[in-house]
């Protein structure tokens, strides 16, 4: 387990001061601009927030870290031009191919879509990602755990 | 660099020292072409006929986890010893034995006066069991087994010994398969025996060697090991070209073997033993054939990636909770594939549950920080919270405020990113900032460290 014991910000146990912290400065940050957003905004904004901070503690040594910040930011910029282009272009929208219904009967095929990045990965790489993966989900769900937690209570 | 291959193929040192002068350098092809005869031979051996030799070099042999589906291209390169070349002295013994099968039926036209009494044969072999890569000083039978050389380099010291030995016992029936295996069968237990313990070292440390090779591959990437994986690439091509095509070619081999042994190398190996020996400069990963496992480089290749796969499933099992009694990769990856969707359905829940608790978020977001740092409880945590209160050091101004932000050199891209869309609500920071005043004592013992920034560059 050469890489893996290297890999030490996602701990279970330890959830990450970089990502509490972002993650944190976050919340804020939504909390305070979103007075007015609609629940469905506020949700997404804090998920996106979630997915964005566990990224950046991860940084970019990781490939799936890499390829969630490279989603998140090519989603926001999509939003960003979605907001300021003209309604017109709508209509000549290119079309999006149709999307084929793959069968997901492959398990490295469904995993590949769960972990971002995994697309372009073999299969040794990949499980390698997921496992980083996994670990940093559950310190990002301990720490939204918390956070409700400390906010329900107090 | 003729000396050197010539030496991989006789001595356990591939480095120039260990030249035993009983080994006749001097006739390097000479002595290789009875090697490969006998390995052609020996492998031809094996291979074709059934497994008769091979089980009872199994049972002779003790090896406890050996594969007993010895198949007939597997037979030789399986019994080289399961090693990922690092320490030259463990795995020898294994392949030893595996080589006496090989070795045994060879033709060896000349140097057979060469060969010792058997009991100083059986000495030397029990002295070659330990084998620290030892020099082959004692190996005074090496001049024909050297032509065996092409075997692993460091088992081959024991495996020439012995293929030696069984050399002449049995001169021409060598060839056939029964009578030859009887003898190496006697002739083994013996050196089964000295070497029963070191085999199951060696057998033990397999698995973990392939790691921990893979792993060091970049560090062991000495001439010895250059020599093992040659000599593994050779054997294997020379187990490989038997078992698909039978005698014939092996005679070819041999005719080809005449002519200069690296060539005869290069060329057996082939795209093999070029790999083989350009990884092992680069320090690859280097890979020996286990018994009983074919020794086709693209085997080898999977067999490692098999591993490292493997070794990956068992981290991911650790991983996922309630795994650990699963068995099997389809209901593993399953698991995995719940367990990523469960984290990212309770994910995309509590982001919900946050949202509708947001309008409580206000004043309780410090206190927030203050709780899961000091659930994550590392002295990091506190140093990043110090680097909010940081500005505190200064006069509660906004331009010293962003002074002092960006005086911090700790600051990530989305830290300053954070921190300027901030700005606007600096004020609310100052004040929220005050509360962390408690915390000032902590800090300032953790000042120097805070200096450095705790968190890593992205």
């Amino acid at each position: 387990m050469e890489s893996k014991s290297l890999s030490r910000d996602c701990n279970n146990p330890n959830p990450d001061p970089k990502m509490a912290f972002h993650f944190l400065r976050a919340l804020l940050h939504i909390q305070q601009s979103a007075a007015t957003t609609s629940f469905t905004g506020r949700r997404r904004r804090i998920k996106r927030a979630a997915y964005a901070s566990m990224a950046y503690s991860s940084g970019a040594r990781r490939a799936w870290s890499r390829a969630l910040i490279h989603t998140l930011r090519r989603r926001r910029q999509r939003q960003q031009r979605a907001r300021t282009a003209v309604a017109l272009p709508r209509r000549i929208r290119v079309a999006r191919p149709p999307r084929r219904e793959v069968a997901a009967a492959d398990q490295a095929q469904v995993l590949r879509k769960l972990v971002p990045g995994g697309t372009g990965m073999e299969y040794c790489m990949l499980l390698e990602e997921t496992a980083d993966y996994i670990r940093c989900l559950a310190t990002q769900v301990q720490l939204m755990r918390n956070v409700v937690d400390s906010v329900t209570n107090s | 660099m003729d000396m050197s291959e010539n030496n991989k193929f006789g001595m356990e040192k591939s480095n120039g020292d260990g030249m035993p002068p009983e080994w006749q350098f001097s006739n390097p092809a000479m002595s290789l072409v009875p090697a490969n005869t006998c390995i052609a031979a020996g492998l031809a051996t094996p291979l074709t006929s059934s497994p008769y030799l091979p089980a009872p070099m199994v049972d002779a042999l003790a090896a406890g986890h050996w594969n007993h589906n010895l198949r007939g291209e597997c037979n030789i390169l399986s019994t080289t010893t399961a090693i990922s070349s690092t320490p030259i002295g463990k795995p020898i013994t294994m392949s030893s034995r595996g080589m006496i099968l090989s070795t045994a039926p060879g033709i060896f036209p000349t140097s057979l006066p060469h060969f010792p009494a058997d009991s100083a044969f059986i000495e030397r072999a029990a002295r070659f069991s330990c084998f620290g890569g030892g020099n082959f000083s004692g190996m005074n039978l090496f001049a024909p087994s050297q032509s065996m050389a092409p075997s692993h380099r460091d088992g081959m010291g024991v495996q020439d010994l012995k293929t030696e030995f069984h050399m002449t016992e049995n001169k021409v029936g060598l060839l056939n398969g029964s009578p030859v295996k009887n003898e190496i069968d006697k002739r083994i237990s013996h050196i089964v025996i000295a070497n029963s313990e070191s085999h199951d070292a060696n057998l033990t440390e397999d698995g973990q060697e392939g790691n921990t090779d893979s792993t060091d591959a970049a560090g062991n990437s000495s001439p010895s090991d250059l020599a093992v994986n040659k000599r593994r690439k050779i054997i294997q091509d020379v187990a490989t070209d038997q078992a698909d095509r039978g005698l014939k070619e092996t005679t070819k081999e041999n005719a080809e073997s005449k002519q200069k042994v690296e060539q005869n190398t290069s060329r057996n190996t082939g795209k093999n033993g070029k790999d083989s020996t350009e990884a092992a400069k680069e320090g690859y990963v280097h890979v020996r054939a286990r018994r009983g496992q074919a020794t086709n480089s693209h085997s080898l290749a999977e067999r490692v990636r098999r591993e490292k796969i493997s070794e990956r499933m068992k981290y991911l099992q650790e991983l996922v909770p309630g795994c650990s009694k699963v068995t099997g990769k389809a209901v593993m990856l399953d698991e995995i594939i719940n367990y990523v969707q469960s984290l990212q359905r309770q994910v995309e829940f509590l982001s919900m549950k946050l949202a509708a608790v947001n309008p409580q978020l206000d004043f309780s977001i410090e206190g927030l920080l203050a709780k899961n740092i000091l659930h994550g409880g590392s002295s990091s945590a506190i140093v990043l919270s110090q680097e909010m209160i940081y500005p505190q050091a200064y006069p509660p101004h906004q331009g010293l405020m962003h002074t002092g932000i960006s005086a911090m050199a700790n600051s990530s891209d989305t830290f300053r990113r954070a921190m300027n869309t901030q700005l606007p609500t600096s004020e609310y920071k100052e004040s929220s900032l005050q509360m962390h005043n408690p915390w000032n004592d902590q800090l300032l013992n953790h000042m120097t460290y805070g200096a450095n920034p705790p968190a890593n560059a992205q």
